[in-house]
């Protein structure tokens, strides 16, 4: 089975509102997923810029899934629902 | 050419203030370069304002005056005498560079050391005696200097260390400090003027009984060599269809790149087609962490960093955090000519009243850590707006 890639995006938007603290998401998920779910970070995702709404920081891809006010429960969430 | 310039400084032991003072100004249009090196009489607060007093006061003179022995001439004949010793407020060495040129007064600062190649030049100089104190003298002196000489001045403390001790009874003399300074330069021939004058300093306070400094300690530095160059670019165009060109620009620089931005790195990698890698294993700190692109030694993030980095550079500290901004403090401290690409497009995002209110305006930002690169840490720097 492919990995599941989740990418946290770290530009200047996601960060002040609130990726900083998405990442507990390094710790929790190889714990919780062991090697199904590879977490790595982005420069920016451009999603803040593209958006035609910009509030809805911090970003976060699951695979080709954005969440968008991302929590470490939401992305938790997501990547369940493409394990099942 | 380029002057890498800076100054070190040790209290007289139990001062809790300097009495030496060290003021230098650049003017990046001209190339031009003046430096004062002041010692107050005394110790302490005092001797800190009468050579703060000097050091700025000759600085404003000669940047006003053409010529620089004229207007030290007026600020000897003006300095007011001791009434208890009866001798000079303060004592200055100046000098203004200009075009490979360098005009050098002195008066009552030990005398200045020229190393070329190894070796110490005596140059010739001509004395000034000042008509109002008969006792009081200054050299003028008129060199030119090459890529890779050397000049080192100081205040009589570092030439005095150690005087009446058992080892160097009167004390480390000029004598001793050109061998001080050949042991450096044999091992480190590029030293970087700023730990060459830590080490003048830190060799004058080991000969000093128990390191305690029996006088204010000053050692400034001058090192001409090529220029090295560094290029920061910070946010995308105004016209997205420059980006291309502006990303060409930046490959094609010589010297250290950095980038600050996500959406800057993005679009670097993008145009040059060189992939952007966020490890998160590179968090330092509360801002956000390092990326990694080939080619370009640096990539931070944008606003949240660059804000740090200004305020990093606005305190004085010897030593810097090791996140995103203190890494950047490093790279922008370790160049001598820092060019800005400033991108103008805004990020709407950046907008939203949600987000806290010191996100400030990247050209602001960028603004104030030029000023400080300039005017504090002499660093010759040009601005280019995109």
């Amino acid at each position: 089975m492919k990995k599941v890639e989740v990418k946290l995006c770290l530009g200047t938007t996601c960060f002040v509102m609130g990726s900083s603290k998405l990442q507990e998401l390094i710790d929790i998920i190889p714990e919780k997923f062991g090697d199904k779910v590879s977490v790595s970070g982005s420069a920016c995702l451009e999603l803040c810029s593209s958006s035609t709404e910009y509030s809805k920081a911090p970003y976060v891809k699951v695979d080709d899934d954005v969440v968008e006010e991302a929590t470490v429960e939401k992305v938790l969430e997501v990547i369940e629902g493409k394990l099942k | 050419m380029f002057i890498d310039i800076d100054c070190h400084q040790q209290k007289k032991f139990g001062q809790s203030a300097y009495g030496d003072y060290f003021t230098s100004k650049r003017y990046p249009d001209s190339g031009r370069l003046v430096a004062v090196l002041s010692d107050g009489l005394g110790s302490g607060i005092k001797a800190d304002i009468l050579a703060c007093m000097t050091a700025t006061m000759l600085l404003k003179f000669i940047e006003a005056e053409s010529d620089i022995a004229k207007a030290c001439e007026i600020i000897m004949n003006s300095l007011p005498v001791c009434q208890v010793r009866k001798i000079s407020y303060s004592t200055f060495s100046a000098i203004d560079y200009e075009d490979g040129t360098a005009k050098i007064v002195e008066e009552g600062n030990p005398e200045f050391i020229w190393i070329r190649g190894g070796k110490v030049l005596q140059p010739p100089y001509e004395v000034i005696t000042s008509k109002t104190f008969p006792n009081r003298h200054m050299h003028i002196y008129h060199i030119s200097l090459q890529l890779e000489d050397r000049l080192i001045f100081c205040s009589d403390g570092v030439t005095q260390a150690g005087i009446g001790s058992r080892e160097l009874n009167l004390g480390l003399r000029r004598e001793g400090l050109i061998k001080v300074l050949e042991d450096i330069l044999k091992k480190s021939p590029s030293i970087s003027s700023s730990d060459l004058s830590k080490a003048i300093v830190r060799a004058a306070q080991d000969v000093e009984p128990g390191r305690k400094a029996i006088d204010d300690i000053s050692a400034v530095s001058i090192y001409c060599r090529m220029p090295r160059n560094a290029l920061v670019f910070t946010g995308p165009p105004y016209y997205q269809d420059k980006d291309n060109y502006y990303a060409r620009i930046f490959n094609a620089f010589e010297g250290k790149k950095a980038v600050c931005g996500g959406t800057t790195a993005n679009l670097v990698s993008r145009e040059l087609g060189v992939p952007v890698e966020t490890p998160l294993s590179m968090n330092i700190g509360d801002l956000p962490g390092l990326s990694t692109m080939d080619g370009v030694d640096l990539v931070t993030e944008g606003i949240l960093t660059l804000t740090r980095t200004s305020e990093y550079l606005e305190q004085t500290r010897t030593s810097y955090p090791d996140d995103a901004a203190g890494r950047l403090v490093g790279f922008l401290l370790d160049s001598d000519c820092i060019t800005f690409m400033v991108g103008a497009r805004l990020n709407q995002a950046h907008y939203d009243p949600n987000l806290p209110v010191e996100i400030e305006i990247r050209k602001n930002v960028v603004k104030k850590i030029a000023n400080l690169l300039e005017n504090k840490f002499m660093k010759k720097i040009i601005i280019q707006y995109m």
